[in-house]
């Protein structure tokens, strides 16, 4: 007896059923070209922090930052030289360092903490770190930017 | 000084005065609706209005024409009017059924300014447009369905009772034409368009990080649209012009009304009204009505963050520092008037172009009416920046 059917996934079908993608508007840019600008950015990034220029270095990170389906391999590298830049601030810089960022660049900024802190491993070795700025964070851009996090569908 | 009424100990959902600010419809939550009358400084419960199955989640009182109309959860909507009672000769309110023609809750209700039709915003993805028909002696209604994703959260009437906005859960707000031929005649070009069939969509805007559209509203002269979201923040939108975003550093707005052409007052998750201003140059929060002094302080301000400064840390610390140890409820009462979330501003006083008094109720239980001119600065917390 014929059961292929049972396999079908009817939702795709369903014209009704609402989509993620209808929540919010796609990264214009290629896949590919995201994946090249990462890494383009990870090298300048490490030339910004060479010459202690740490505010240079998160606006070049956050700007324009890799979102949305496809672009999984982008979103690794962000992470992980943002979390380079991170560690290498000092605790009594980070609040200047914060008022620098534009309203944009500090919500980016939330959603990679919140990023970190979910991932499992990363986590643990960098949890006071993540937590220090996401207090301090906080402070300067209030509990706007975190419900922004949480609402947005951009996922960095 | 704003004048508060605590008349209820359950949230209160929805609220509507009629014309003359001397009654009010609302709702506690419940299936019912209240009309409560003042007397003095109370307001003291007149008439119950019990024809729902489901929670009542939003009512509208229609001042010249004297009618409420009340939407519910059970998908109906009912017309309220003042008729004598056959027995009793008493005057009472009667309902009168809407078919709606809806599958899920009924969300926001609002009367359109000349008051022959009022929209349903519902869960079904659609807006209900109600008019009488006068033949049948009923209410009939006409779905505007495309493109609505989602549920809608909210409605506005264009001042030329035809175009309608809507705020819905698919993170966008619309503006729709709602003409309907029987009951409107051809309204005159405006800035969102000219010869407007029914359904037609002659705007739609989202704000930069998306969230839910919890309220819209039209500017006084009809001409500009402002939306409140989830993400924090209150978009002004001109129709082939810039769209401002203010984006709050505070919890969310759930509720606002224009004051006048160039004033906004909204309020939501912070318990207080907040007033913004601005023109087609740019839009800026420049304060809060409720300035702290009015509720009990205590020592957690809205404004401190960080864990170091709030709650158990902070409780032990003062325990342990400065011998103070808390008495249970002063730090969890909080600086504003309002001790939730204020879900309902609707104006109070003031002609439709120039407000000058707003009433708002919220899940505290409170009916509060504010002053406008009362604006003082929000202290410890980073103005908006307009963008």
């Amino acid at each position: 007896m014929d059961v292929a059917f049972r396999k079908i996934d009817i939702d795709v079908y369903d014209e009704d059923a609402l989509q993620e993608t209808e929540l919010f508007d796609a990264d214009p840019r290629d896949p590919a070209q995201v994946l090249e600008e990462s890494r383009a950015r990870q090298v300048s990034v490490r030339s910004l922090l060479a010459k202690n220029d740490t505010v240079g270095a998160l606006t070049t990170i956050l700007e324009n930052a890799p979102y949305g389906p496809n672009v999984e391999d982008a979103k690794t590298i962000s992470l992980q030289t943002l979390l380079t830049i991170l560690n290498s601030t000092k605790s009594t810089e980070i609040p200047n360092v914060i008022k620098s960022l534009s309203i944009d660049s500090q919500d980016t900024l939330m959603k990679y903490l919140y990023k970190g802190m979910a991932m499992s491993g990363w986590a643990d070795s960098n949890a006071s770190v993540l937590l220090s700025w996401h207090e301090k964070l906080t402070e300067i851009a209030g509990t706007g930017c975190i419900v922004r996090t949480m609402t947005d569908r951009r996922t960095v | 000084m704003p004048e508060v009424f605590n008349i209820s100990q359950t949230p209160i959902t929805a609220h509507a005065f009629n014309a003359d600010r001397s009654q009010l419809a609302v709702s506690f939550n419940s299936n019912d609706a209240q009309i409560l009358a003042r007397q003095g400084s109370e307001w003291i419960s007149t008439e119950t209005l019990a024809e729902h199955d489901k929670v009542i989640t939003s009512i509208d009182w229609a001042p010249n024409s004297n009618q409420i109309v009340t939407a519910s959860q059970d998908r109906n909507a009912y017309v309220w009017q003042q008729t004598p009672d056959q027995e009793t000769g008493k005057i009472v309110w009667k309902p009168t059924l809407v078919l709606l023609r809806i599958n899920r809750a009924a969300t926001h209700v609002r009367w359109s300014p000349k008051e022959d039709k009022f929209a349903v915003a519902s869960g079904a993805r659609a807006i209900a447009i109600c008019s009488f028909d006068p033949e049948n002696n009923w209410w009939v209604s006409k779905l505007l369905k495309k493109p609505i994703r989602s549920t809608v959260l909210a409605v506005d009437w264009h001042p030329n009772n035809v175009l309608l906005a809507a705020g819905s859960a698919d993170m966008k707000a619309r503006v729709f034409s709602a003409y309907i031929k029987e009951i409107d005649e051809r309204p005159a070009a405006t800035v969102w368009g000219s010869k407007l069939p029914f359904n037609t969509i002659c705007g739609e805007f989202a704000s930069a990080a998306g969230g839910w559209v919890h309220s819209v509203g039209f500017s006084p002269s009809g001409n500009v649209l402002a939306f409140a979201s989830h993400d924090s923040s209150i978009s002004v939108a001109y129709p082939g012009g810039p769209v401002h975003h203010i984006r709050m550093p505070t919890l969310p707005l759930v509720t606002l009304t224009w004051a006048s052409e160039d004033t906004i007052v909204a309020a939501g998750h912070d318990c207080q009204p907040l007033v913004f201003s601005g023109s087609e140059a740019g839009w800026q929060e420049i304060g809060t009505l409720d300035n702290g002094s009015y509720g009990s302080g205590s020592k957690v301000g809205p404004g401190s963050v960080g864990r170091l400064k709030t709650g158990a840390f902070a409780t032990f610390r003062d325990a342990d520092s400065r011998g103070q140890t808390s008495s249970g409820t002063t730090d969890t009462k909080l600086n504003t008037i309002h001790q939730n979330t204020i879900t309902s501003l609707r104006p109070y006083a003031g002609s439709p172009g120039q407000i000058t008094q707003v009433s708002t109720t919220g899940v505290d239980g409170k009916l509060v009416i504010w002053d406008i001119a009362s604006v003082s600065a929000l202290t410890g917390r980073m103005a908006a920046m307009s963008m």
